[in-house]
């Protein structure tokens, strides 16, 4: 096992001020995102640092608001997809047959629709919402997270230790969850990090279409698509929740590489 | 490490730029809008050689729900495309005037008779000539009709001919917006020959005295109309061929202006003045129009605090509308009673009960109809700038303790939500009214019985209902203008329907391609009222 590097370290945190800028919405700081504080569209001055939406809301609590939305809503997403991707991703490896078919035609099937089109078909028949986008992001992130998994776990499943626990009588619970699992967590980590930035990313963009999260709640990809109206006339709308959504995919990438780098060193990595 | 440098780099400069940028951003005001003439935002420059392709972007393309039967046609913005094809009797002039059309004049021989005397030599798109009989038809199938319209032609006791190109209607006791009334499209006049002979539907086919005959149609994407060679009007419509494309998103018609693939455009965002300021060739100009937004309470949902009186005085006086005017709408619109503002006798909203009283007036009597934690969904379309006016009604609204949680939709599923279902199930809705030409006539739609399409969510008052009648009985002068005021107190109170602002038509237009005439002011919501004018410079 190596240490992170220092890009890694420099990715977690800027990760951490993301999350503890994000953490500073709820406790007040910043004012309240949703109260009209000033006139309408002023570039950042005393009192709105970022300066005022087209509602006259200072853009700094509003950008702390979005980062957080964005943040949870994409963990959550995440944290589902590497539940259930650990399961039929674990399960399919492991157990082969016409479960692994299955399993793979279904990932394969979610795999062929371009990332965003998927997304925007699971907003048109849930409907707009926070729903919508974390469901969108968990279909999006799904398929990629399967396969890997499924083909660390069909390596794991080779090797002596789980060959010796199910000749030890160990049940199928027991082996996923004792001998596979912890062997393809590493996996599921890294893979984790850039479902999360993919998460952000789609988050990002249905937001951005009028799909995801609905106003006046921020988002990212709320802020982005009003900035993106007042691009010229107003830049400071975008540049604030532009520079965190880049910062935020930027570090939890690089924070993906460090945690590949340690988990799955670049001798000990399939190509499988 | 070269990247992260490189991205601080281009971060850093992006701030900077920011900071750096120009000023706040001013609105022009009414006054730098070139006015070409009294109660014109533009005027077509008549010198300009007729023809040409003249290609115009617009939000929505509503009406497929109801058919294209004007008489049918419920909406300001099936409205404005029907009126291309269709005409009625007669038309608004600027500032509200009412002027001839079909009619090129009529006689009042007393306050219940109105004489029409047709105009001669118009005919149908088909070439059929225009007759006495098409007038008389229209209008006792309209009154027979399901339409809406029929509430605002108010107490009609007969039409008849009156001799050879004359259409006699007399009215069961005065009504003065009688006129502005048959100035809308549902009471255009329609080829009856035809519609009784059944060889034309309406309803799929377009067949009118208009200056535009539609060539072809795709729904939600765009409309082709061409010039018709029989037009009554001579030397109109200017441009040959009119294609009107739906571009729902905002942005995108912005871009087809900018890259001159529309040369007129509407648009929603009341900052497209500024946003557009900097763009070559391209005009934006503000259109006051007598249209509203207002605030629908539903009293009729089962187990809801909204049917509590005292509940929706709460929210009528918690609203600020001034606030909602000067930040949702940039300060283009203004506040207004149930009566546009802008039209003359419209009452001052300034002076409603509801305007005297603050937030705290609010809490108590939300305290005493025990709802002090009062809180409920407002259902809004996505089309600009509903959402933000949704957004600082919230923030108004939270100043007394009400929670609204804001819930947005496309304009169909919204209308579907609002008007699908009796009782309806939505809480409160958010909506514009055109303000037509006559401050009694929108009065009309605060009697469900009357209007019908609120008749799922708003209880009939009586007192208010009484008073609308009243209004519209008075002529036009001082006791109008008090009976007037009579009607804005009790909608006021009643606040099933609460008037916010009035709503500004945005319209952009390319000035190397296109020479438009525009009103200054707008009451029907027709922002293509006069494009039978417009001169196309040079066609795309």
């Amino acid at each position: 096992m190596r240490k992170l590097d220092r890009l890694s370290i420099g990715g977690l945190a800027c990760l951490l001020v993301l999350v503890l800028f994000a953490l500073g919405s709820p406790a007040g700081a910043g004012g309240d995102p949703d109260a009209i504080v000033g006139p309408r569209l002023q570039p950042p001055g005393p009192g709105w640092w970022l300066g005022t939406d087209n509602l006259g809301r200072s853009v700094l609590p509003r950008v702390m608001e979005g980062v957080g939305t964005t943040l949870l809503l994409s963990s959550v997403a995440v944290l589902v997809t590497a539940v259930l991707s650990a399961a039929f991703g674990i399960l399919a490896g492991y157990r082969g047959g016409y479960l692994n078919e299955l399993v793979m035609r279904l990932v394969e099937v979610l795999y062929s629709f371009p990332a965003i089109v998927l997304a925007i078909l699971v907003a048109a028949v849930l409907g707009p919402g926070q729903t919508a986008a974390l469901a969108s992001i968990v279909l999006v992130t799904i398929p990629l997270m399967t396969r890997l998994v499924r083909a660390a776990a069909v390596a794991v499943a080779q090797r002596d230790y789980v060959t010796s626990a199910v000749i030890s009588g160990a049940g199928l619970p027991r082996v996923l969850v004792r001998h596979v699992l912890p062997n393809v967590a590493g996996t599921i980590a890294v893979q984790g990090t850039y479902a999360l930035s993919v998460g952000i990313a789609v988050e990002g963009g249905l937001s951005f279409l009028g799909f995801g999260v609905q106003p006046p709640q921020a988002s990212l990809g709320v802020l982005i698509q009003q900035g993106g109206t007042y691009m010229i006339a107003a830049p400071w709308l975008i540049l604030g929740p532009g520079v965190v959504l880049v910062a935020a995919i930027l570090a939890i990438n690089v924070v993906g590489d460090g945690l590949r780098d340690r988990l799955e060193p670049r001798e000990t990595r399939s190509l499988t | 490490m070269r990247p992260l440098r490189l991205a601080c780099g281009v971060a850093a400069a992006l701030l900077a730029s920011a900071c750096a940028a120009t000023g706040p951003i001013t609105t022009p005001t009414d006054a730098a809008q070139e006015s070409a003439a009294p109660g014109y935002l533009a005027v077509a420059d008549q010198a300009l050689a007729p023809g040409g392709t003249l290609n115009v972007q617009v939000h929505i393309d509503s009406g497929a729900a109801t058919g294209y039967d004007p008489q049918l046609a419920d909406v300001a913005t099936t409205w404005q495309l029907l009126s291309l094809s269709y005409e009625t009797l007669v038309t608004v002039g600027p500032d509200f005037a009412i002027q001839p059309l079909l009619a090129e004049k009529w006689d009042t021989p007393d306050d219940r008779t109105y004489v029409f005397h047709l105009r001669e030599g118009v005919t149908f798109s088909n070439g059929r000539k225009l007759t006495a009989d098409d007038v008389v038809g229209s209008l006792k199938r309209l009154l027979a009709s399901k339409s809406v319209w029929v509430g605002q032609l108010g107490p009609v006791d007969e039409i008849a001919k009156d001799g050879d190109g004359k259409v006699k209607v007399t009215l069961k006791e005065p009504y003065t917006p009688f006129l502005a009334a048959l100035a809308n499209v549902p009471a255009a006049i329609l080829p009856m020959k035809e519609i009784d002979d059944k060889s034309v539907d309406p309803a799929t086919t377009l067949l009118g005295t208009g200056p535009y005959v539609v060539e072809d149609h795709r729904q939600d994407v765009s409309w082709t109309f061409r010039r018709n060679d029989a037009y009554w009007n001579q030397g109109k419509p200017a441009a040959d061929v009119l294609n009107i494309t739906i571009a729902p998103e905002e942005a995108a018609r912005i871009a087809a202006l900018q890259n001159g693939g529309a040369a007129l455009a509407t648009l929603g965002n009341v900052d497209s003045e500024s946003m557009l300021a900097g763009a070559a060739d391209v005009k934006v100009v503000t259109q006051a129009t007598t249209d509203f937004y207002y605030l629908m309470l539903n009293s009729l949902k089962p187990g809801s605090k909204l049917a509590d009186p005292k509940v929706r005085q709460a929210i009528n006086i918690a609203l600020d509308t001034k606030q909602i005017a000067e930040v949702a709408l940039g300060g283009k619109g203004e506040p207004t009673a149930v009566t546009p503002a802008g039209l003359p006798g419209s009452c001052d909203p300034a002076a409603l009960p509801s305007a005297a009283k603050g937030p705290d007036e609010a809490k108590r009597l939300l305290a005493e109809a025990g709802a002090e934690n009062l809180s409920f969904t407002l259902t809004i379309f996505n089309t600009e700038p509903a959402p933000a006016v949704a957004q600082v009604i919230q923030q108004n609204l939270q100043q007394a303790g009400i929670t609204v949680k804001i819930e947005q939709m496309d304009e169909a599923s919204w209308s579907g939500k609002v008007y699908g279902k009796a009782p309806a199930e939505f809480d409160a809705a958010l909506s514009w009214f055109a303000g037509y030409a006559d401050p009694g006539m929108v009065t009309k739609w605060w009697n469900p019985e009357t209007a019908g399409f609120n008749a799922g969510f708003m209880r009939p008052d009586p007192a208010l209902s009484a008073a609308i009648d009243a209004a519209g009985k008075e002529p036009a002068g001082a006791a109008r203008d008090r009976a007037l005021a009579e009607v804005c107190a009790q909608a006021d109170a009643d606040a099933q329907m609460i008037p916010l602002v009035t709503r500004p038509a945005t319209v952009a237009f390319r000035t190397d391609a296109l020479s438009p005439s525009l009103y200054a002011t707008e009451g029907y919501g027709n922002v293509l009222r006069l494009v039978a004018d417009a001169r196309v410079k040079k066609s795309r």
